[in-house]
């Protein structure tokens, strides 16, 4: 099985959350209580119920219509967890990389300690991570069981819109810069959210931080190409303090 | 160094190179054993059509070896839906296992301030009989004109679109057959 | 829908007025945005910008209840620049007809109005007819006196200022959208409309979609692939109910309820429309067949020609009576009704001023309700300000089992009727509907067996024989509604076999073909698409007779070519003398070798840019709703719609321009919940996303009432109010109306008191009891309320805006 990835067009979502509850209906994940707190984003945030969560983004043009980002928020499984780094010295096989499919997985037999679970969500780019009471960590499992099968992931499979696809790495960083590209030619700031680090590569059409604060990784915002692959180059002895 | 989003494409990019040199890398075995067995493996499947708005979409619910619904997914042939389902369509295995469905016929006298169970057959009576009480106590042969109209002008009923097509022309053959002209339901509304 | 839904993606401008498809129909977003994909324009005209706005490439607003205004303004702009498909207008619409010179509009009223009956007198809406009958007709559209001179000037008033002024809509943005959808008028392009309660749900519903029609008849969209005027029905089998006869004025399949004047089967059958025109085939003359194969399925062998095949054994209308909800409501209110079946349903939430109907329910002997969840309706005699101890009605709560729990059949939007499976057995002792009917009027056949009773016969005679090894067996329906040819016992092929002689019987005429000699043909999973439109033609079945795009002739010109070679729906071969495609509209010959119009339910064949056959003109125009903000109508002196009935007295209260209830309000759904809630309501996930009942203002409205997001707030009108919780957001704004400044606001209507218990009250208890003149369908989408703040601090804290 090939490396694999999620493109969402957010230029695609209409926000009717087909894909917030198919994800709930088959990982029977329950609903949780909540309130109206003057948005359509219900629940408020990703939980230990909740892996994905279309966000409802409202932004105010001062003279004209206002413009509506619905951004359905789960794990990027991204190429090189951040996560998985901080949780391998202090909670071992709390979080597993899948290899044939790329999936980042917490492993729901593995107990977190709150502080070490801090440091985990902490070290995502992407605020992902949730723990329940229990000290289980909890997130998107890319529907690995679906996925082992040949079966699509249960929100890529809902979605009514195209908005969502799923395959292998390869053939949805196509489809992504494809996508882009004619997107580019009527709305000059679309951009993929961190194509390249993550496995859920999202299409945006104005400033990242309108449709999330967490969006995008913080410190991709003005980093060229070019930068980035500078750093790849940076001492390795850097990053092996983490260990 | 601490992980932080701050610098996440910093050992993003590290890593990157670092996986060559084998510093970091996948888990084979583990994902194996984490990996639960499709639970949908096996189980008989049934085709439907959604409950709720009127596009008619697709769905295929997942049954167990007792007969319980254990999955509803949308049918990915159907032409229409192409196996998407909005948030009611997806939600559909809540209609079929929920505490709060109605499992008893109940009862609520005149004047009572509570339910009471009752069995399927007193109560199809009791109504049978009530239906005839107000039918005949209303039935119109003439109207005010001389007109013959043969109709009951003490019974109403609405509903309904939530009906299948073969039981609202049951519905509508049986209250015409009992006389009502008060027959409406969601259409009107 | 004259259409269906795949074939949203064969349009090259879609208008989506009078609804939120991407809400309320979200999987049908799929056709859109294949459409889109395409380089389709997608329009949405509203009142408030939704989820369905945000994907639109032209979004537009309008006051609530200003739909005519907008659309008249779009018939002006077509005419003005020549933007109509002529060959069209010409040959497939009534633009030639001469009108009767009597005719006339004055000031906001047509000819023949009678201001002491609210209604019109309509012998002046006719055609000029030669002495065999047929309209006299001017095919160069110049003669005064024809439509198309007459529709020009009716709209001729409807100048791009005025309907501005009227609507709130900036000309600009009008113009935007009428050159838009406009540009579908050339053969070669297609534009279609999705409409739903946004347009039926005033007091001039039913001319709100005309208004549309006439607009589709112009353009040439309809009969089209990608054309058509599509109704977005709000659930999954209101088609087939309807079709089905489950409202007051109609049997199975249209055929008109009896009236007291028609006693004999005769008489009625007198009433069947007539053509006397050689080229119009008015289908409708073969409704005679129909009745008689229905009272057939209705009274099997009892049915015969010596007794009329039970006509006299129908219940009959008084003439002019109407026992429409509203008036069931109000009826009910009165004390007319002794016993009540509320079958899944939920009117004390679903129903315009559902105060009103709570207070109906008390006054019933007995209620059955069955339903799949418990219901405000169920508990009425316990609900809020209910002291049950004096509540006098029995009621009976039936459990029945859902969807997945039984097999039979539905029909979406697109006349598919499409087969469901049972997946698992109904929890507890909850039943299916049928099994519960059927053995409900056995047990009242019984009853009247046994102690006999007042006019037994129509009970005693009732055919009820649909069981199989003992059961309940709905394929036994399915049949019956099919027909049979009794002669053979053999299931009819489709309608056109049919007799009016007692051979034949129907439960459904528009459903004879569904389950044939051939199998069920609504279980059909086939996905073969020969034309290549998405017309999927084996795959469930379409009434009627399958064709899946009604009135498709008008796709051809006068030799039977597609006009449209892109989107060939239909085509003549001439050699072998047969249409190649969709099931044609119907099989005549093209028009230019002896065929007949295409319109064929139309008497004339044609369709009506004038139509006289509605209570409140041939042509749409504009009045305010009953409850509006302005004093004055800005078109005419008649400020509401002149033939609307008004209830008055009791419960009834209405407040038009009164500063207590200063703002339009309008009740809508949104995707996570459907209808009342009934079922919605208690699935948790469900509940989850949308868990309160909200209400949606302006930025500029909270300003001025100190409203911010997230406070809860009271929301009344004179019958009622509730409270919410405020979405102060940029998606509403206000509206420049005739120099004034109006404010928009709305609340969904999906909430009631039993569950959740924090979840609030139905938005139905501020909606009027008004209708619309043809329809009675009530003017729930504008109405006047109030806002404000409550004075006690919000429960929680409100999170940032999102």
């Amino acid at each position: 099985m090939a490396d694999k990835s999620f493109f969402i067009d957010t230029t695609k979502c209409t926000a009717c959350r087909g894909c917030q509850v198919a994800c709930k209906q088959w990982n029977k994940n329950p609903g949780t209580k909540t309130v109206q707190r003057g948005s359509h984003q219900n629940p408020a945030d990703l939980s230990s119920s909740t892996f994905k969560l279309v966000r409802f983004s409202e932004v105010d043009v001062p003279g004209g219509e206002p413009r509506w980002y619905f951004f359905p928020d789960q794990c990027r499984h991204c190429v090189t967890p951040p996560c998985k780094e901080v949780a391998e010295g202090k909670a071992k096989g709390a979080i597993l990389h899948d290899e044939s499919t790329g999936a980042v997985i917490f492993n729901s037999k593995v107990k977190v300690a709150p502080e070490v679970f801090k440091e985990v969500r902490e070290a995502c780019p992407y605020d992902v991570p949730r723990i329940s009471g229990a000290g289980v960590m909890a997130k998107c499992t890319m529907c690995m069981d679906r996925v082992k099968e040949g079966m699509l992931p249960a929100c890529v499979k809902t979605c009514p819109t195209g908005a969502m696809a799923f395959g292998d790495r390869k053939a949805i960083l196509e489809l992504a810069h494809k996508r882009l590209s004619e997107v580019k030619g009527k709305m000059k700031d679309a951009s993929l959210a961190n194509p390249d680090d993550v496995r859920v590569i999202y299409l945006l059409v104005d400033d990242p931080k309108k449709y999330h604060k967490f969006a995008v990784a913080e410190n991709t915002i003005g980093i060229t190409r070019k930068m980035a692959l500078k750093r790849i180059f940076k001492p390795f002895k850097e990053i092996r303090v983490i260990g | 160094m601490k992980i932080t989003r701050r610098n996440f494409l910093k050992i993003s990019g590290a890593t990157a190179a670092g996986a060559v040199v084998g510093g970091l890398g996948f888990d084979f075995s583990p994902i194996e054993s984490y990996a639960q067995e499709l639970r949908i493996k096996g189980a008989k499947e049934t085709t439907t059509i959604c409950c709720f708005c009127s596009v008619g979409c697709g769905i295929i619910v997942h049954t167990d070896a007792k007969g319980k619904v254990i999955n509803a997914e949308g049918d990915p042939d159907h032409p229409i839906s192409e196996g998407a389902l909005c948030a009611k369509g997806a939600a559909s295995y809540q209609i079929a296992n929920n505490p709060a469905r109605l499992q008893k016929v109940r009862y609520r006298a005149p004047y009572s301030t509570q339910w009471k169970e009752v069995s399927w057959e007193w109560a199809l009576d009791r109504i049978a009989a009530n239906i005839k009480k107000s039918r005949d106590a209303s039935f119109m042969e003439k109207n005010a004109q001389g007109q013959v109209v043969n109709r009951t002008n003490g019974i109403a009923s609405v509903g309904s679109a939530a009906l299948d097509n073969e039981e609202c022309w049951l519905y509508s053959k049986m209250l015409r057959a009992m006389g009502l002209i008060y027959i409406e339901h969601q259409a009107r509304i | 829908m004259t259409n269906h839904y795949i074939d949203f993606r064969n349009a090259d401008v879609i208008l989506n007025m009078g609804g939120n498809v991407a809400e309320n129909h979200p999987v049908s977003f799929k056709w859109i945005q294949v459409a889109r994909d395409r380089g389709a324009i997608f329009i949405h005209v509203d009142p408030r910008f939704t989820r369905t706005s945000a994907k639109a490439d032209i979004f537009v607003r309008l006051r609530s209840g200003t739909d005519i205004a907008f659309l008249g303004g779009m018939i002006k702009y077509i005419l003005d620049n020549n933007m109509y498909d002529e060959f069209y207008v010409k040959n497939y619409t009534n633009a030639s007809f001469i009108v009767n010179p009597k005719f006339s509009f004055d000031d906001g009223l047509f000819s023949g109005y009678d201001p002491r009956k609210r209604a019109y007198d309509k012998s002046t809406w006719t055609f000029e007819r030669d002495e065999q009958g047929i309209p006299k007709r001017d095919m160069t559209l110049e003669d005064p006196n024809c439509v198309f001179q007459l529709l020009k000037k009716h709209y001729s008033r409807y100048t791009l200022q005025k309907v501005s002024e009227i609507t709130g809509t900036p000309t600009s943005d009008l113009e935007k959208v009428y050159q838009a959808y406009g540009s579908t008028f050339p053969a070669n392009k297609a534009g279609t409309v999705l409409y739903a309660m946004g347009w039926t749900q005033h007091t001039v519903g039913v001319q709100n979609i005309r208004a549309m029609a006439i607009i589709q008849d112009l353009l040439g969209n309809m009969g089209i692939a990608g054309g058509g005027v599509n109704a977005l029905r709000g659930e999954s089998n209101v088609q087939g109910a309807t079709d089905a006869g489950l409202l007051f004025h109609i049997w199975p399949g249209y055929l008109p309820t009896p009236r007291a004047s028609l006693a004999t089967l005769e008489d009625y059958n007198k009433t069947t429309p007539v053509s006397k025109d050689p080229r119009s085939i008015n289908w409708w003359k073969n409704r005679p067949k129909y009745v008689v194969s229905f009272l057939k399925s209705m009274f099997g062998e009892k049915a015969t020609k010596e007794n009329d095949f039970g006509y006299s054994w129908m219940p009959k209308l008084d003439v002019g009576q109407d026992a429409s909800w509203l008036n069931l409501f109000d009826e009910m209110y009165k004390g007319t009704f002794t016993g009540f079946f509320v079958w899944g349903m939920n009117p004390a939430c679903s129903s315009a001023h559902a105060g009103k109907v709570r207070q109906a329910l008390v006054k019933l002997d007995w209620m059955v309700n069955v339903n799949v969840f418990n219901s405000e309706t169920a508990e009425f005699w316990r609900g809020p300000g209910v002291d049950p101890k004096k509540v006098k009605t029995e009621v009976f709560q039936l459990p029945c089992a859902a969807f997945l729990e039984k097999e039979g059949s539905i029909s979406n939007s697109g006349r598919w009727m499409q087969w469901r499976y049972k997946a698992a057995n109904p929890p507890g002792e909850a039943r299916p509907d049928g099994d519960i009917m059927y053995e409900l009027f056995k047990k009242v056949k019984a009853l009247y067996e046994k102690e006999k009773g007042v006019f037994p016969e129509p009970i005693l005679n009732l055919k009820w024989d649909y069981e199989t090894n003992g059961h309940f067996d709905i394929h036994k329906v399915a049949k019956e509604i099919n027909g049979y040819d009794l002669t053979t016992g053999k299931l009819m092929a489709n309608f056109v076999g049919l007799k009016d002689d007692g051979t034949t019987s129907c439960g459904n005429w528009l459903y004879s073909a569904s389950y044939t000699e051939a199998g069920n043909m609504a279980a059909r999973r086939k996905k073969t698409d020969p034309t290549g439109l998405g017309l999927y033609p084996e795959w469930s079945w379409c009434w009627p007779l399958n064709r899946r795009i009604i009135y498709n002739r008008a796709s051809v010109d006068l030799e039977g070519n597609p006009r449209d070679p892109k989107r060939p729906l239909l085509k003549w071969d001439a050699a072998e003398k047969k249409w190649v495609g969709d099931v044609p509209d119907n099989a005549v010959p093209p028009m230019g070798t002896n065929g007949a119009y295409p319109f064929i339910m139309k008497p004339d064949g044609v369709a009506s840019l004038f139509g006289p056959g509605l209570a409140d003109g041939p042509f749409p125009e504009h009045y305010e709703p009953l409850e509006c903000p302005i004093e004055k109508n800005l078109m005419s002196s008649q400020r509401i719609n002149p033939v609307i009935k008004v209830f008055e007295g009791g419960p009834d209260t209405f407040a038009t321009c009164d500063p207590k209830y200063p703002f339009v309000c309008t009740t809508y759904r949104v995707t996570e919940h459907w209808q009342t809630g009934v079922l919605t309501r208690w699935l948790p996930w469900l509940i989850e996303a949308e868990p309160q009942v909200f209400c949606e203002i302006s930025l500029e409205l909270g300003r001025l009432r100190g409203i911010k997001n997230g406070d809860r707030v009271i929301v009344e009108t004179p019958r009622g109010k509730l409270e919410a919780v405020a979405i102060v957001t940029s998606r509403l704004k206000p509206f420049n109306v005739a120099g004034q400044t109006i404010h928009q606001i709305g609340l969904p209507w999906h909430f009631g008191w039993l569950h959740p218990k924090d979840g609030g009250e139905s938005a139905n208890l501020l909606t009027p009891t008004i209708g619309d003149p043809n329809t009675m369908i009530p003017e729930s989408k504008a109405f006047m309320a109030n806002v404000r703040k409550l004075a006690v601090a919000p429960a929680k804290k409100p999170a940032g805006k999102s």
